[in-house]
């Protein structure tokens, strides 16, 4: 072969190596990373969902900047039904190949999810409420932001009956099923830990909207403090009646799953003054992320964040640093990437822990205010306590 | 001291006047129309959204009590005229088919106009406190409503019993031919008695909105409640509907003392046990 030819074709060689070479990683920052947000946007949750499409969106525009790479989002609306989601989230990943996944408001909902991403190497980030989603039910795929049924307890029955010396006698009021049972359980141990008396329980169903027979039971009982361990529509309708029928005059009540802002909004100041909620978010709370967000919120929004925000905002840009960081969207190693990773989150400094999924964060216990005390169009209530209580991963029923 | 069952009564009878005021409407329209009015939750729950935005707007609760109806009964009477009527001969499943599309628009247009977070709406300011009854309270605006629910009752008898156009609903209800071949404009008795009977569902949501607030989805729930009702106590008759209210009510607040996970089911066993005896309700008739 002449020389030149020989040159030439080793140029050309080396170029195309060269060019093979850089050709992956090119590739790779140019593909597009998309997010499916599994959100309620119609059906009887859509005020959560469209608060957490809100916080995901929020998230995705502001990695894309900061990572410099094209973020797309695709929503998927649960409907507020479990069975549907799946079969929407089964449609994205054999037919779009989608492997992120973020939100649901329902534990069936995100159970159900959650298995379906695992079996396809995906992740799922979500902020539902239920013990097993990091508990019998974990898997590796599930990531989960809230504080789970412990720690929402520990976090208010137990700061309220330390600076109330004088509360002996507690009324709870409990949705017949697994969460509900869970509170139960959890708020029991706390009175016998605590040598409080539980006076009474009223089970109800989870269709009931009328409290005033469990609410005659809790008159009768002649309790100091009156616990709703319910939620959503329950926990505001058993509170309006307990209201209506005086009992906050009688007795402390406090509501230990409240889904924070918005209900407060819903329930107004009327019915909100002196009662105690407990919260996973709280807009107030002094830490530099939740400064940061709040912020945020109000230059892209005009509004103030809620929990659906701020849990699905927290989770999606965690998930997308995740992903910059390894260099993966899918499968063990974006897995690893997430285990065991701190970063600043709204109630502080946050964790998320390896053996279970579970990110270890704050819980909050608020008193709400009257409309004199508000010194803004948010300001429903004060933080009284708030602290992080987890029970150790052995003991959560996760096994990985 | 009052016994906390004898306490649960009181209550029960209270709630059961709501469950009438909820319930008398459907009993009316099937009554006198043979129509199944899916959408009745759905009025209702209109009734207790324009009953918080009056409210809002005037601060005044008793104004609500006169627009809400009023509105919601003539935007029946609108539906009535120009789609309902036409849907009177066809089958019960086609007439709920129609119904609860008409419910499914009015929730989502809820949703359209008030969004999806549900509003409280405060008893009015004479109404706020509550009755001491030894170890028991009650709020004064329950004690109101079990009030107003029986004047509307003795009301609506009086409309019955003792004037030409109850006399038109009930003979009516009875054979709708023979009344309309002695003259009576039977379309414009049905008109009316479409529009009174949502009317009434409305003028229930008002009531009711101090109590749960108003959110989208309370409509299936109360067109559960009216249904059970109207089935026990004899779908068109009035009496039945009071009756099967007030024995609601009684049911859920003492099951609430005896075996509180069981009282909504205790409903829905005591209408089957009703239809099993008495497959026409209490008072129905054949």
């Amino acid at each position: 072969m002449r020389r030149d030819t020989l040159l030439s074709t080793t140029l050309l060689a080396a170029t195309l190596g060269l060019g093979l070479a850089a050709g992956p990683t090119q590739a790779q920052d140019e593909t597009p990373i998309t997010v499916y947000g599994v959100k309620s946007l119609s059906g009887g949750n859509a005020s959560y969902g469209k608060y957490a499409e809100m916080g995901s969106k929020l998230a995705i525009d502001e990695m894309s900047a900061k990572l410099g790479r094209q973020i797309d989002y695709v929503s998927i609306d649960t409907e507020g039904n479990a069975g549907r989601a799946v079969r929407k989230v089964q449609e994205a990943i054999e037919q779009d190949g989608a492997r992120l996944f973020n939100g649901a408001t329902l534990s069936s909902t995100a159970l159900a999810v959650g298995k379906e991403v695992n079996e396809a190497g995906g992740v799922f980030m979500t902020p539902a409420g239920a013990d097993e989603i990091t508990g019998s039910e974990c898997n590796p795929a599930t990531f989960r932001w809230s504080v789970p049924t412990y720690g929402a307890i520990q976090q208010t029955l137990v700061p309220y009956i330390d600076s109330h010396p004088d509360a002996k006698r507690f009324y709870t009021i409990t949705p017949q099923y697994v969460f509900g049972e869970a509170l139960l359980r959890n708020a029991k141990q706390v009175f016998a830990d605590k040598g409080v008396e539980h006076v009474g329980n009223s089970y109800h169903s989870l269709q009931e909207q009328e409290f005033s027979g469990y609410l005659t039971n809790a008159m009768a009982a002649n309790p100091d403090v009156l616990v709703l361990l319910n939620f959503g529509s329950q926990s505001s309708n058993a509170l309006r009646q307990a209201i209506n029928f005086g009992l906050n005059q009688q007795m402390d009540i406090i509501m230990v799953w409240s889904s924070g802002l918005e209900q407060l909004q819903e329930l107004g100041n009327d019915n909100i003054d002196g009662i105690y909620f407990g919260a996973q978010y709280w807009h107030e709370a002094d830490t530099p992320a939740n400064r940061e967000l709040v912020k945020k919120v109000e230059e892209a929004y005009g509004i103030t964040p809620n929990y659906p925000l701020a849990a699905d905002y927290t989770m999606t840009k965690t998930l997308l640093q995740a992903v910059a960081d390894s260099g993966a969207t899918q499968g063990e190693t974006l897995i690893h990437a997430l285990e065991g990773r701190t970063y600043q989150g709204p109630t502080g400094e946050e964790t998320i822990r390896a053996t279970d999924h579970q990110v270890l964060k704050d819980y909050y216990l608020l008193e709400g205010k009257g409309a004199d005390e508000m010194t803004d169009d948010s300001d429903y209530a004060d933080v009284v306590s708030s602290g992080r209580s987890f029970l150790p991963p052995e003991k959560s029923g996760c096994q990985m | 001291m009052l016994n906390v069952y004898l306490f649960q009564t009181l209550n029960g009878l209270g709630l059961g006047m709501i469950y009438f005021l909820i319930s008398v409407g459907l009993t009316l329209i099937f009554g006198l129309l043979n129509f199944v009015n899916f959408a009745h939750g759905a009025f209702f729950l209109l009734g207790s959204y324009l009953c918080y935005t009056t409210v809002t707007l005037t601060g005044n609760f008793w104004l609500s009590l006169l627009v809400a109806p009023l509105v919601v009964g003539l935007l029946a009477w609108l539906l009535e005229r120009s789609l309902i009527r036409r849907i009177y001969h066809l089958p019960h499943t086609f007439q709920i088919l129609v119904t609860l599309g008409i419910a499914l628009i009015i929730q989502e247009a809820s949703i359209m106009l008030w969004g999806p977070v549900g509003k409280s709406v405060p008893a009015p300011d004479l109404l706020r406190g509550i009755v001491r009854l030894g170890d028991f309270a009650y709020p004064q605006y329950r004690l109101f409503l079990i009030g107003f629910a029986a004047l509307v009752a003795v009301a609506l008898w009086l409309l019955l019993e003792r004037t030409r156009f109850g006399a038109l609903v009930r003979a009516g209800s009875e054979s709708t031919e023979t009344v309309s071949l002695l003259g009576t404009n039977i379309f414009r008795l049905f008109s009316i008695t479409f529009a009174l009977g949502v009317a009434l569902a409305g003028l229930a949501g008002v009531l009711s909105a101090p109590l749960r607030g108003a959110n989208p989805f309370l409509g299936p729930e109360i067109l559960g409640v009216a249904f059970v009702v109207v089935v026990i106590g004899g779908m068109g008759s009035f009496g039945g509907a009071l009756a099967a209210g007030l024995m609601v009510g009684v049911v859920q607040s003492l099951m609430a003392s005896l075996w509180p996970q069981g009282s909504s089911l205790m409903i829905y066993a005591a209408m089957a046990v009703v239809i099993l005896l008495r497959p026409y309700g209490l008072f129905g008739r054949a």
